[in-house]
């Protein structure tokens, strides 16, 4: 009875996936919303490198991985596929239940897998400074690490509400040499036109989007980088999905289902996209639900059109499932899950039905990841935590039913720097939020039409 | 800082009175004690240690003098009170105090206090120890010593002021079985943002005043809507109004119809003959007070006929996080117990633009049930 399911390092994929050489419904363009036209990819070389410009816009399906990040890889990857048996034997299902764990990384989340391309590319080409922004600090702290790795100055824009819960979080990029700044900042034009009529704020991702953006735009030397929803970042993020197939063709099982959070979809599709193939070509008979919170529901309350990507309006349009750029969600534990658009890949895989959605809320989740916690004994985080909720429902369900589901958890990080937020669960202090959404619904209706 | 005792507060309670208005002599002759000098003094317990610049004007005896010397308060008597006080008594003292230029006005009583003292105090903040029968208004610690906290976080600048709700119940309707409640006012009080009070990593803004701005801007969005809107009692239902730029009537239940005010100050008949005219009526009410009511304190004329008539999924519950920390559960007692059972269970209550939390609203025959 194996427990961990476990690749040579050698094993490490040598090419990324890109979904969008599979898509039903071909991706709709980037627009600049000057214009409404879509985006000339010149416009992206301020702020890009053009290796990921490149693989921005490629619909190649397999991408070459450069052997200096597979190198880097190496320090974590593959990461191990467990099997739940002790998760299984306290829920008494006959469901087999697996988790792909990416807590192993330096960063303890699957960010790394992405920000160490990205680093890459800007250091071949000659960038000496990175801004980005952080919501829940997981991105902020897998790309300090990269840049450290490559030498390159970075400053990170951490969402004020993560900023005050998780301060161990910023010791951690310091500690790999990035400075790290509490968003809404006085640093920049967007910080500041924010803090002017909300000087209480908690931030938004939107809002340090935008000032981290902001930065790159008017710093020569810096680019700016995203570590979710644009496609090159989903495309990175396909080793766990490649390794995760080879992984299952090592047992004799194959998952009925995937469950994974999402808060701008970065690792979600990393570990289900490679499936695409099998379910859309080969009829594979595999449900993939992406997890999401009921305090900002993107993916299931959202409208799906063109939206901006932050708050001050300083990205191109992406066609995505949106809660309007505007939008703040309430300040709830999985500050990583906290962004009110998804990645346009997903999205355009969710409007076509291939991958479906669902939304839960937060004492719901530390109920299932405290059930977690205390049989498997990995704390997994808030956010993660998201998919380990329907994954024990699904089990559960199997053990009336008796069916012998096979199930699998996108577990993308551990919950080490969350302990206050579990505090608080144990506390019973924690809020169910709930979108509003029929009340906005209304008060969309009936807006004037630009 | 003023400090008022009201003597009499509270006796009612443990006779079965409900209540002391008008029935001292009743309430001796049954053997009630007093209650509220305990209580005061053991608010001013918890404020020793409170700086040498502080301080207590007070009315003489039993008014606050008594217990002042007993814990050894530097104080000054600015009002000579008779042998048996009453609410003019109450009243008084305090416009005494305001005539010298005081931080704060700190009370021991009930409702009934709550009401004298805030008749009289205009923007000055008051603070109550909570000494009486029944303490609904908003301006109540939750304990003597919480009074003292607040007290002393306030004098250190510590504290915001946030505006509540004064109410009180009529006593002689409630002796024979009908609760009926009203708003009488608004007062100024301390208070500590139950958010950040204990856990300091749920970091949010802690501006009440912010968040009754947020849900009145998303109200007044989702007021497009062609409906007819009956508006409930209160300050955060006020803050609609504002946005709206109407005159909303604070104590009292008006009618919105495409951002204009079609009915103000309505009566239940008045709502009833809205609702033959229009097509579509929601209804937006807010908690009132301190103990999570959003029917049947304050809003009466949003009677069980309105409430059935425009129909319990389109009652629209709106109230700060601040409020709902304050209260485990949300209360309806609309005098139908049928339609209470139907507007319980979890509802979505509005706390911000576009944000919502999930609250247990039960009916009071359910919670009798829950604390038995």
């Amino acid at each position: 009875m194996r427990t961990k399911i476990i690749l040579d390092e050698e094993e490490i994929p040598k090419k990324w996936y890109n979904v969008a050489a599979d898509l039903p419904t071909p991706l709709d363009p980037v627009l600049n919303p000057a214009t409404g036209k879509p985006l000339d990819p010149k416009d992206l070389e301020p702020i890009f490198p053009k290796g990921l410009i490149k693989q921005e816009l490629s619909t190649e399906r397999w991408i070459d991985i450069p052997e200096e990040v597979r190198d880097i890889y190496r320090l974590w990857r593959p990461t191990p596929l467990y099997r739940a048996h002790r998760l299984e034997k306290v829920l008494n299902t006959p469901a087999r239940i697996y988790y792909k764990y990416e807590g192993v990384s330096p960063a303890g989340s699957h960010k790394p897998n992405t920000a160490i391309p990205q680093a890459y590319y800007n250091m071949k080409e000659g960038v000496e400074r990175i801004a980005t922004e952080t919501g829940a600090g997981q991105w902020g702290s897998g790309l300090s690490l990269a840049t450290a790795l490559f030498g390159i100055e970075c400053r990170v824009y951490m969402v004020r509400a993560s900023y005050d819960q998780k301060p161990y979080r910023r010791s951690m990029m310091r500690a790999w040499g990035a400075e790290c700044i509490a968003s809404p900042s006085n640093l920049t034009e967007s910080g500041r036109a924010v803090l002017k009529d909300h000087p209480d704020t908690s931030g938004s991702l939107g809002i340090a989007i935008s000032e981290a953006v902001e930065d790159a735009a008017t710093h020569d030397n810096t680019n700016y980088a995203l570590g979710s929803v644009l496609n090159h970042v989903l495309t990175h993020q396909s080793v766990e999905g490649l390794e995760l197939k080879k992984q299952f063709e090592l047992t004799d099982d194959y998952p009925d289902v995937i469950y994974g959070c999402v808060g701008g979809g970065s690792n979600y599709p990393g570990v289900c996209f490679p499936f695409i193939p099998d379910k859309l070509k080969d009829k594979k008979d595999l449900r993939m639900v992406a997890c999401e919170p009921t305090a900002c529901p993107t993916l299931t309350k959202g409208l799906y059109a063109y939206d901006f990507g932050d708050t001050a309006q300083l990205t191109p349009l992406l066609k995505m499932y949106t809660l309007g750029h505007d939008f703040v969600p309430p300040a709830i534990h999985a500050g990583g899950l906290r962004y009110h658009g998804d990645a346009p890949l997903l999205c355009n895989l969710v409007h076509d039905g291939i991958i479906e959605a669902q939304a839960f809320h937060q004492n719901e989740v530390f109920e299932a990841a405290t059930i977690f916690t205390r049989s498997e004994g990995i704390l997994p985080a808030p956010e993660s935590s998201h998919a380990i909720k329907p994954a024990i429902d699904e089990a559960r369900e199997c053990k009336k039913t008796g069916e012998k589901k096979t199930i699998v958890i996108a577990l993308s990080g551990h919950g080490h720097f969350d302990l206050s937020s579990y505090d608080a669960y144990h506390d019973g202090t924690l809020e169910d939020y709930e979108y509003p959404a029929e009340l906005v619904k209304q008060s969309l209706a009936k807006l004037p039409k630009l | 800082m003023g400090f008022l005792v009201n003597p009499v507060a509270g006796m009612g309670g443990a006779v079965g009175l409900k209540g002391t208005d008008k029935l001292v002599a009743e309430a001796k002759k049954r053997g009630a004690r007093p209650v509220s000098p305990d209580r005061a003094k053991a608010a001013l317990e918890a404020l020793r240690g409170l700086g040498p610049d502080v301080l207590f004007f007070t009315a003489s005896g039993e008014m606050g003098e008594r217990v002042l010397r007993e814990k050894g308060f530097e104080y000054q008597v600015v009002y000579q009170a008779p042998e048996d006080t009453g609410a003019e008594d109450s009243r008084t003292a305090c416009k005494a105090f305001l005539d010298r230029k005081i931080d704060l006005i700190v009370f021991c009583g009930g409702d009934g206090t709550a009401r004298d003292v805030a008749g009289v105090t205009g923007d000055v903040p008051i603070l109550g120890i909570p000494a009486g029968v029944k303490m609904h208004s908003g301006v109540f610690a939750i304990s003597p010593e919480a009074a003292a906290d607040l007290i002393k976080g306030y004098l250190r600048g510590e504290l915001r002021l946030r505006e509540t709700e004064i109410i009180d119940v009529d006593e002689e309707m409630y002796r024979s079985g009908i609760l009926e409640a009203r708003l009488y006012g608004l007062a100024r009080t301390p208070y500590k943002p139950a958010l950040v009070q204990e856990r300091k990593q749920i970091y949010r803004s802690d501006n009440e005043d912010e968040f009754k701005d947020q849900i009145a801007i998303f109200a007044s969005e989702f007021m497009r809507d062609g409906s007819a809107y009956i508006i409930g009692a209160g300050t955060t239902t006020s803050k609609i109004g504002a946005v709206l730029g109407i005159e909303k009537t604070l104590l009292g239940v008006d009618v919105v119809h495409d951002g204009k005010l079609i009915c103000k100050d309505a009566s239940e008949k008045d709502l009833l003959n809205v609702l033959d005219e229009v097509e579509n009526a929601k209804i937006i009410i807010s908690p009132i007070g301190a103990q999570g009511f959003v029917l049947g304190r304050g809003s009466q004329q949003i009677s069980p006929k309105v409430l059935r008539r425009v129909g319990p999924d389109n009652l629209i519950i709106v109230a700060t996080p601040h409020k709902l920390r304050d209260t485990p559960y949300l209360l309806v007692d609309s005098g139908d117990p049928e339609l209470d059972k139907m507007l319980s269970g979890r509802r979505q209550v509005v706390t911000g633009y576009r944000m919502a939390q999930l609250k247990q609203v039960m009916a009071t025959s359910e919670v009798v049930l829950v604390q038995k």
